[in-house]
C-alpha cells in the first residue's frame, strides 16, 4: 500500500505513423465514457489539462485524454527522421493527420475534440475535414484566422528563449486568474521554445479558414467556440464572428479569463466547459 | 497627477517598490537596461542596473539616451496601472497588439530583459500611474 496520494490519472505511450513519421506519443488519461480528446496550446504540453484530468464530475461521464503533440512534453520528435536537418513548421495537413491517427490508434468512438489556441484552430480544421469522425469539437480561443504571432523572437539566439516564450505569453492570461496557476503556465512555457515557433507557423500562417467556415456543417459535427475576454490574440469578437459563419455554430464568451483558460483558472473554465458539453450532447446526431 | 513634485514622488516610490520586490531580487542579477516610458503627458527614463533601479529621469531632455521606449497615451498607462487592469490594457504585448501602445528602439534589449521588465512594469499597479 503506497503511503502517498496516488492520482487516478495514468500515462501511456502509443506509437503512430503520421505521414511517414514514426511518433511515440505520450498521453495522460482518466475517466470513462465518451472520449474527450484534449490538445494543449502551442509550445506547451498536456499538463495544461491537469485539473480537468482529475475532475471527479467530468471524468464520471468522459474519458479525458490529453496527449503531447510530437516534439512537446514527453512526445519526442520522430525517431525515424533526421528532424534536426530542417526547420520545424507545423502545417494544417500534418496536424489533422496526427490527431486522426492518434484517435484511430486508441480506437476511439465518436470522441469530442477540444483544443486551445492552435489546438482550437485545428479543432476547426477537424470539423471542416472530418466531421463524421467527431461527436463535436470545442475550439477554445480560436478563430478563422489568427495572424501576428509567428515571430523570430521565440528563437533569437541573443535572448533567453525560455524566458521570452514564457513571459511573451504572460499577457495572454487574465490578471484575475490565480497567481499559482499563471506561474505554472509560465513555467510550462519556459520548456517549449524549440517547438513554439514552428507551432505558430500553423497558428498564424498556415491556418487560414477565412471565407471557408460556412463549409463546416455544425449540425453534423457540433462546434462550440469559447473565448476569454483577456485574450489579445483571438478576441471574443474574433471567435463570435467565426461561430456566426458556421451552420449551427455556438459561441460562449468567458469573462475575466485569458488564452489558457484550462490552465490559468480551471474552476472558472469548467463551468463553461460543462455548458459546451451539454450543448454538444444535445446537438449530436445519432449515428 | 501633473506636478513635478508628484512625478518625483512617484519615481522615489517606484524605485523602492521595485528594489524591494522579491521576484526582481531573486532573478534580477542580469537585469540591466535603460528604457523610456512615454506616457503622453509626462515621460520617464528608468535606468536599471543588475536588478536595481539606478535612476529615474523625470521628463528627460532631448539628448538623454535610452535603449528602447514604451509609448502610449496617458489614458492607456492609467488603465495599465489599475488593479486589475481592464482587458487589452493588462500588459505591454496586449496593449501593443490591441491598443495605442508602441514598442520602439532596440527591441532585442527589451526581449533580453523581458522576464524582469514584465514584473517591474506590473509594479505600476502598486504605485499607480505617474500621469
Amino acid at each position: 500500500m503506497a503511503r502517498g496520494v496516488i492520482s487516478p490519472v495514468t500515462g501511456h505511450y502509443v506509437t503512430i505513423d503520421v505521414q511517414g513519421d514514426r511518433c511515440k506519443v505520450f498521453y495522460l488519461e482518466n475517466g470513462r465514457g465518451r472520449p474527450l480528446v484534449c490538445q494543449h496550446t502551442a509550445g506547451c504540453h498536456n499538463h495544461q489539462w491537469r485539473d480537468l484530468l482529475e475532475d471527479e464530475v467530468i471524468t464520471r461521464d468522459y474519458r479525458v485524454i490529453a496527449y503531447d503533440l510530437a516534439r512537446h512534453g514527453k512526445s519526442d520528435p520522430p525517431h525515424n527522421t533526421e528532424w534536426w536537418k530542417e526547420e520545424y513548421r507545423l502545417t494544417a495537413d500534418y496536424f489533422v493527420d496526427f490527431i486522426t491517427e492518434f484517435c484511430d490508434a486508441l480506437e476511439l468512438e465518436d470522441p469530442i475534440f477540444m483544443g486551445s489556441s492552435f489546438g482550437g484552430n485545428v479543432a476547426l480544421q477537424l470539423a471542416l475535414r472530418h466531421p463524421e469522425r467527431f461527436a463535436g469539437v470545442i475550439p477554445v480561443e480560436a478563430a478563422d484566422y489568427s495572424p501576428g504571432f509567428y515571430l523570430d523572437w521565440w528563437q533569437h539566439p541573443h535572448a533567453n528563449a525560455a524566458q521570452v516564450c514564457a513571459s511573451g505569453v504572460w499577457d495572454l492570461m487574465a490578471p484575475q486568474s490565480p497567481e499559482m496557476d499563471r506561474r505554472l503556465t509560465w513555467f510550462y512555457y519556459s520548456q517549449g521554445a524549440e517547438a513554439f515557433k514552428g507551432d505558430l507557423y500553423f497558428y498564424s500562417v498556415d491556418h487560414d479558414l477565412r471565407g471557408r467556415l460556412h463549409e463546416i456543417n455544425g449540425e453534423e459535427c457540433p462546434v462550440v467556440l469559447m473565448t476569454g475576454t483577456y485574450d489579445y490574440l483571438t478576441t471574443p469578437e474574433d471567435s463570435r464572428r467565426s461561430a456566426q459563419q458556421i451552420k449551427g455554430g455556438h459561441f460562449i464568451e468567458m469573462p475575466d479569463i485569458g488564452h489558457f483558460p484550462m490552465s490559468e483558472n480551471y474552476p472558472v473554465f469548467r463551468t463553461y466547459l460543462q455548458e459546451a458539453l451539454r450543448h454538444i450532447e444535445g446537438a449530436t446526431p445519432k449515428r | 497627477m501633473s506636478t513635478t513634485y508628484a512625478a518625483d514622488r512617484w519615481a522615489t516610490e517606484f524605485q523602492h517598490v521595485s528594489d524591494d520586490d522579491a521576484e526582481l531580487s531573486a532573478h534580477g542579477r542580469y537585469f540591466s537596461c535603460d528604457y523610456l516610458l512615454d506616457m503622453g503627458e509626462r515621460s520617464y527614463i528608468v535606468r536599471v542596473h543588475r536588478g536595481k533601479i539606478e535612476e529615474i529621469v523625470v521628463d528627460p531632455g532631448p539628448l538623454e539616451a535610452y535603449q528602447f521606449a514604451l509609448r502610449a497615451s496617458a489614458d492607456t498607462w492609467r488603465k495599465f496601472s489599475q488593479d486589475p487592469p481592464p482587458p487589452m490594457f493588462h500588459g505591454i504585448w496586449a496593449a501593443s497588439f490591441r491598443e495605442d501602445m508602441s514598442l520602439e528602439g532596440d527591441l532585442l534589449v527589451l526581449m533580453q530583459n523581458l522576464r524582469c521588465l514584465t514584473r517591474q512594469l506590473e509594479l505600476l499597479r502598486v504605485t499607480g500611474a505617474p500621469v
